[in-house]
């Protein structure tokens, strides 16, 4: 409905016109019936005498009856006026326009309310749509907060930079890892807070967001506290609307430890192969160098012989080391407890590395047999213990040196500890703490002998994993090592099933 | 019946006997060490004609033998048959370099090794002769 000035005076003041004339054309008649009647009333008396007077009484009567036809043409409009309102009044069509002020103000009002509906709907709209748009600020804040805290937790480093390089947001790693402080390194260039050193992945960042490839991966190194660190690095591009680059986010993942193992298995595989290969290459050349004849005498073909034999067993006893740990890891081993007395597991060991020690001229050391240092435990397993140790001691230890075993029984605290000293090469002090890890070989002496770095990892599994005792070493480079071992005595006790 | 001298180094003394009986079986004399630092005196001393070391061993590797001998003036020569557990212990560049004439897989056949040594000093006697 449009609010014009022409829509509403017009026929207003139309209207106005045609009822002021109507009552000017009324009156006139209704004057000029009077004057009529009044002439008439009188005219008789002065007809009589006056020629005039018949002038008169023709016009008086020609008055009358025009004002007559006046008066009856003025109630016919009025009549046909009051029709079309009563009407109109049915249909509850608004009034002729302009038939009176009240009806101006009804449809001002009237459009006016409309106005006011119309603005109100449109205003409950948008306060809908305000609520709506608060919802979806509030929830956008949540999300952020949410994925903030899930970055901020994050053992990886996360750093995003903008296009012009400004550092956007780092978590508390990125932090630690390039040794900056975020909320005080926030919009500053990314190369100004990362030391020379490691501008290699400053260099990444850019050529990344240059490049504009949606991913890139690297591996970066860097030393930190004097250590090298490995990093998986992966580097996203971040878009705008229009899909043009606006910055770079980098997810720094540290795989120094997954290297370490890595190296370590590789290394593992490498020496277990080797270990596996040479008594293998013994056996191998003694059988051919039999069936070629090559034994003259009966003293050779024995010693061909024994090696063979021998070289077996140690295949053998690698082979059950191996497994070993894989059960005992796995607990799958079956582990046979009884009273056992050490000395008696000393002395049988004693006899099987005799010849090895022999071989190095090395002196093995022991001491008066003890009474009581019955232990409860696993005897096969023990042994094997015990036999490592000694071995451990012949092979590291210089031809001419000697290896030392002894055994304590502390009564009342209810343990038995067996010690294996050697006058070998030593370790250094930043791999003693390595010593029992698995596939661990000290590497300053790596050269001095050959292992699997099995042995230390299949003792300290025995003892500590399946006796619940405790191992230990001392040591010092170029003077020797004692490594040793604790187990509570059999009587101090409790039998438990197994 | 061979004149001919063979160092034979590799700390596992099985396989020193094993082999040292193979070649003096063959006439050859045989002079032994367990480890590279006493082989290296020992080709120094005794001049073999041929050496067969171990890849891995205590106190000095069969790598680091073969690179003192091709520095000292009395040894640069020997020809050296490695023997090794390791699969690419060596590269073929490094082998080049260090003028290893064979390398050998162990387990290996003292059959094939005596059948190697026998090549190289070929070799070496038709090297010797061209000069």
């Amino acid at each position: 409905m449009k609010l014009g000035r022409n829509t509403y005076t017009t026929p207003l003041r139309g209207a106005s016109l045609r009822s002021t004339s109507a009552i000017v054309t009324a009156i006139v008649a209704g004057g000029l019936f009077i004057a009529g009647l009044v002439t008439w009333r009188y005219s008789g008396v002065a007809a009589a005498g006056r020629s005039w007077c018949g002038v008169v009484y023709i016009s008086a009567y020609f008055a009358g009856a025009v004002g007559v036809i006046w008066l009856c043409w003025f109630w016919l409009k009025l009549a046909r006026t009051i029709t079309f309102m009563t009407e109109a009044l049915k249909s509850e069509k608004p009034l002729f326009v302009g038939s009176s002020t009240n009806s101006l103000i009804n449809e001002l009002s009237e459009v006016i309310n409309g106005r006011i509906e119309s603005y109100s709907n449109l205003l409950e709209r948008l306060q809908k749509q305000v609520k709506d748009l608060q919802i979806q600020v509030q929830l956008s804040r949540r999300q952020k907060g949410n994925t903030e805290a899930i970055i901020y937790s994050l053992h990886d480093a996360v750093i995003v930079i903008d296009e012009f390089d400004r550092l956007l947001m780092a978590n508390e790693a990125a932090g630690k890892l390039f040794n900056f402080d975020f909320i005080n390194s926030q919009f500053k260039p990314i190369d100004s807070l990362i030391v020379p050193d490691k501008q290699e992945f400053v260099d990444f960042l850019r050529q990344s967001r240059q490049s504009e490839v949606e991913a890139t991966r690297h591996e970066i190194e860097f030393l930190q506290d004097e250590r090298l660190k490995v990093l998986d690095c992966i580097i996203s591009c971040v878009y705008d609307d229009r899909q043009q680059v606006c910055g770079v986010a980098a997810v720094l993942h540290d795989i120094t430890r997954e290297k370490e193992i890595q190296r370590m298995k590789s290394d593992f595989v490498s020496h277990v192969s080797h270990e596996l290969k040479t008594p293998l290459a013994s056996i191998t050349a003694c059988s051919e160098m039999l069936m070629d004849g090559e034994a003259e005498d009966e003293e050779t073909k024995i010693q061909f012989y024994s090696v063979i034999q021998n070289q077996a067993k140690r295949l053998n006893r690698l082979i059950e080391d191996i497994l070993n740990i894989s059960r005992i890891e796995s607990g799958l081993i079956r582990i046979e407890k009884s009273p056992t007395s050490l000395t008696i597991i000393i002395e049988e060991q004693l006899q099987m590395i005799k010849s090895y020690a022999e071989e190095k001229e090395i002196e093995i050391i022991t001491q008066t047999p003890i009474i009581h240092d019955v232990v409860y435990a696993d005897k096969d397993m023990i042994s094997q213990v015990i036999v490592n140790l000694l071995s451990n001691a012949v092979k590291y230890t210089p031809r001419g040196g000697s290896v030392r075993i002894d055994t304590l029984v502390d009564e009342t605290s209810g343990v038995a500890q067996v010690t294996v000293s050697d006058t070998g090469v030593g370790i250094p002090k930043d791999e003693i703490e390595h010593v029992f890890d698995k596939f661990y070989r000290v590497s300053a002496n790596s050269n001095q002998a050959k292992g699997t770095g099995l042995g230390l990892n299949l003792v300290k599994q025995i003892i500590e994993k399946v006796h619940k005792g405790r191992v230990f070493v001392i040591s010092e480079p170029n003077v020797g090592s004692t490594f040793g071992f604790e187990l509570p005595l059999a009587a101090s006790h409790a039998v438990e099933a197994v | 019946m061979s004149d001919k001298k063979v160092l034979v180094v590799d700390d596992e003394i099985h396989i020193v006997h094993v082999v040292a009986i193979k070649l003096r079986n063959n006439g050859y004399e045989v002079v032994s060490a367990d480890n590279g630092a006493d082989a290296f005196e020992l080709a120094c001393e005794a001049k073999p004609d041929v050496i067969v070391t171990d890849f891995q061993m205590p106190i000095m590797s069969g790598l680091e033998l073969v690179e003192k001998l091709r520095q000292c003036e009395s040894t640069k020569n020997i020809p050296v048959i490695m023997l090794t557990a390791r699969n690419f212990a060596i590269s073929q560049q490094q082998q080049k370099d260090l003028m290893i004439m064979q390398c050998l897989s162990k387990p290996f056949s003292p059959r094939e090794l005596l059948g190697h040594i026998e090549d190289v000093l070929h070799s070496k006697e038709v090297s010797k002769q061209n000069l």
